[in-house]
């Protein structure tokens, strides 16, 4: 329940409903009976937060422990941060109402790079000191987990500890150690040294990096007895993991208002530019019982009617047809429509269409993310030209007419004669759909070709690629928009200028962290949107930090340089990524896990897809 | 099928909620009861529900009332407590009866609104002689841009009195769908006069009929 005086704020911002809580299975325990309080704090809006699957499982984990209350903070919107300001309130959590500054435990998920400057924002509007080295007592310890931990080191200068891999488990272990360490009255160091004992926890103040004079790393090494190497966390056995049985649901409209199921973790393709595909290993899937049990739960204790079955890559989830004829049998009585997020090209089947044709018509999305076939097999983006004729042929006799199309521009060995591959494929499909005697008469078809920028990422097979200069990039853009031919194309791209600054911070080092910090005293936040992003701002406090960002975005890494992510383990091998690499630049592809083993090195786990089939 | 006309309160976190939104939060509170509901039988089939009168964001409800269509019967009390069991603890239904009247009907709304202020009686006093202005002119936003418009004569059912925290206006204004005053309009021409900030906690109390008599 939020304050009056916060109250007073709402008549002037826009969506008050972002900042009241109250929501329905939201979770209000007494105060006087908790021993910790948790803040989890999602770096970007209500209704970006609100949509993201990872912070309804770990707030529902989180609450079933007695002793500790789990509640939600956002960042608020410019013109709430803005009212915070002037009336000289705190940053609030939602459920109590109670500030930030008053809660033990800190913690943030990162999910991309671009919200960085909101975590040092948030962490300002809570009157919490940004650096960690400042944060003297055990109390405001501040945590992070999520994708972005796997190069959490821009960042390492403000956070005391990583939780690396799932949540799922590490998270209760950590907080039933604060929780022993708080009554003991231990020292913020005494539970840190004991906090990096735990697998998957990282604490960044016990690692000391020295650097070579060209700027590269030299070593990273440990003391207070931390590892060389943290070793990811993940859950080996879905069917038994948490998974809440209730969601919140928000009254105002957010960006995914429905259930989220999840059917499995990693993803069997290896696509070499996507860091998902290697930071979730081994493919884990959840049974179909478990499945349609957890949809159904869910349903009725949020009154959804929609169910979205989530995963990296849904139609390779090997159950799906046993798991649809299962759901079907209460979903249809119930009016609920279940929908596939996430289709492959090659994963388009009618039978399984057929089954879901309850939901709602809109347009079809898939990624060929390169324009030719030397460049798909690069990426190792196993779909073929034919693949996608009788997919989207497919599509056109069963009545949409809607296409978009994913693309990435400057990937590694890109050229010309790639880009304008791109305008090309659109081009046959649309050709496709006239030629198609079962298109929906009297209605013109629309491709939307949407072409983001390519961003070498951490733990992938493309880590030491560099990524194309903005020049680079937006010639590129300009060669595909010269090349499309047709009114029926519509091509969008993203501006470089954001992806320069991501991979900055993707693949940057922990001399980034002045730069944060002074990017945040400018005034940056909300990088990830139209009205927070600057880039002459950017550069501003690049060039007054003395920081180039090219040695981080377009400089191409050595095999054996070090990088400033090596002490990150999540279970994949070095050797595997620089074998995956050579295979890229001969446009070999490499089977899919279910196919063949690649040996990555995620069977260390000793479970999931790399013992299926044995 | 049988109509029904579910009373309830909007209070609290509640009253920031836009008439969308709650809309969408109703729709799910009668799907979780599992209400024997019907379904409009268009292209996209959705559950039937009309609101008497939307509440303008930020203005608290006392007695709103939504419309449903129910497939079989079911006793009142068991949808009360249905519904109230999964509803969001700042919506509460406060009971379910025969639609008598039909939403075009309404003519006026009662509000109390709230003014806390540190000096009561010169407010009050302040906003008694504002009230006798003649004209009030204000500008009211429609879509078709600002008009000018003068208050006073819609402010014969106003009374303002003075409490120890502040200033409470019991106001009846014209409402429904032919002509609809916003009690923020009344708020904010007493800011602009009397060149204040006020901090207005309004609540809706009730709805009439053109001769008065209370919405049922």
């Amino acid at each position: 329940m939020i304050n009056r005086e916060t109250e007073t704020l709402l008549s002037r911002v826009q969506k008050p409903g972002r900042y009241v809580g109250g929501e329905l299975n939201s979770v209000v325990k007494d105060k006087q009976n908790i021993e910790v309080r948790f803040a989890f704090c999602f770096p970007d809006t209500y209704e970006v937060g609100m949509s993201h699957l990872g912070i309804k499982i770990l707030y529902s984990q989180l609450n079933t422990r007695d002793y500790l209350w789990c509640e939600r903070v956002f960042t608020p919107w410019l013109d709430m941060e803005e009212e915070l300001r002037k009336a000289n309130l705190p940053l609030y959590a939602l459920e109590s109402g109670d500030p930030v500054g008053d809660f033990d435990i800190i913690g943030f998920t990162l999910q991309y790079e671009l919200c960085y400057t909101n975590v040092l924002n948030m962490l300002e509007l809570a009157g919490v000191p940004l650096l960690s080295r400042d944060r003297k007592g055990l109390k405001n310890l501040v945590v992070a987990g999520g994708p972005c931990v796997c190069n959490a080191e821009p960042i390492a200068d403000f956070v005391d500890l990583f939780f690396l891999g799932e949540g799922e488990g590490v998270d209760l272990e950590v907080c039933d150690l604060y929780r022993e360490c708080k009554k003991a009255g231990a020292t913020k160091e005494e539970f840190l040294t004991r906090a990096a004992q735990i697998q998957g926890i990282y604490v960044p103040a016990f690692y000391k990096v020295t650097y070579h004079d060209d700027g590269t790393v030299q070593a990273i090494t440990p003391n207070h007895g931390a590892p060389a190497r943290v070793k990811k966390r993940l859950m080996m056995d879905m069917d038994n993991s948490f998974y809440p049985d209730k969601f919140i649901v928000p009254y105002i409209d957010i960006i995914h208002d429905r259930v989220v199921e999840e059917v499995f973790r990693g993803c069997i393709r290896g696509c070499r530019f996507c860091q998902a595909g290697f930071l979730y290993r081994p493919v884990r899937e959840k049974s179909p019982e478990v499945v349609d049990r957890q949809c159904h739960e869910l349903c009725e204790s949020t009154g959804y009617d929609e169910i979205s079955l989530s995963s990296l890559s849904t139609s390779d989830y090997t159950q799906i047809n046993p798991l649809l004829d299962r759901m079907l049998t209460w979903s249809k009585d119930e009016k609920t429509s279940i929908s596939l997020p996430s289709l492959r090209v090659d994963g388009f089947q009618p039978q399984v269409m057929d089954k879901i044709k309850t939901v709602r018509r809109s347009g079809l999305t898939f990624a060929p993310e390169a324009g030719t076939q030397r460049l798909r097999n690069v990426i190792n983006k196993n779909v073929t030209e034919e693949e996608l004729m009788k997919t989207v042929n497919t599509a056109f006799s069963g009545g949409w007419s809607t296409i978009k199309l994913y693309f990435m521009l400057g990937l590694p060995t890109e050229t010309m004669e790639d880009v304008e591959g791109i305008a090309q494929l659109a081009q046959k499909v649309v050709d496709a759909y006239y030629a198609n005697p079962a298109r929906h008469k009297g209605r013109g078809v629309k491709v939307t070709v949407s072409a983001s920028a390519f961003i070498p990422k951490p733990h992938t097979p493309f880590q030491w690629e560099p990524q194309d200069t903005m020049e680079q990039m937006e010639e590129k853009q300009h060669h595909m928009l010269c090349a499309v031919k047709s009114h029926k194309i519509n091509p969008t791209w993203h501006d470089a200028s954001t992806s320069l600054i991501e991979a900055v911070f993707a693949c940057g080092d922990r001399r980034l962290g002045p730069a944060l910090l002074e990017a945040h005293r400018c005034g940056c936040k909300m990088d990830g949107w139209e009205a927070g992003f600057s880039f002459e701002r950017w550069l501003d406090v690049f060039r007054r930090s003395g920081i180039d960002p090219a040695f981080y975005a377009n400089r191409r890494r050595s095999f054996d340089e070090v990088l400033p992510w090596d002490h990150m383990d999540y279970g994949i091998s070095k050797e595997f990524l620089i074998r995956e690499c050579k295979r890229a630049y001969a446009a070999q592809t490499t089977p899919n896990c279910r196919e063949a083993c690649s040996h990555c090195g995620a069977a260390q786990f000793g479970g999931g897809i790399c013992y299926e089939r044995d | 099928m049988r109509e029904i006309r579910v009373w309830f309160s909007k209070t609290g976190s509640a009253r920031f909620i836009s008439h969308l939104d709650l809309m969408r939060c109703m729709t799910r509170a009668a799907r979780r009861a599992h209400l024997p509901l019907w379904y409009t039988q268009g292209f996209n089939s959705r559950v039937y529900m009309t609101f008497a009168l939307p509440l303008s964001l930020g203005v608290s409800g006392l007695r709103e009332s939504m419309d449903l269509r129910l497939e079989q019967d079911m006793p009142v009390e068991e949808i009360t407590k249905r519904m109230n069991k999964v509803l969001p603890p700042d919506i509460r239904v406060l009971d379910v009866t025969e639609p008598k009247m039909r939403p075009g009907e309404i003519e006026f709304a009662s509000y109390q609104i709230f003014l806390p202020s540190k000096k009561p009686q010169s407010l009050s006093q302040g906003i008694q002689e504002l009230l006798q202005r003649q004209p009030l002119l204000v500008d009211k936003k429609s879509k078709h841009g600002v008009l000018q418009m003068d208050l006073h004569p819609e402010l014969n059912r106003t009374q303002v009195s003075a409490t120890p925290e502040g200033v409470c206006i019991h106001a009846v204004l014209p409402a429904g769908c032919n002509f609809n005053l916003n009690p923020h309009l009344l708020v904010n021409c007493i800011e602009t006069y009397l060149k204040i900030t006020l901090n207005a906690q309004i609540v809706r109390t009730d709805l009439y009929n053109a001769g008065m008599q209370p919405f049922i």
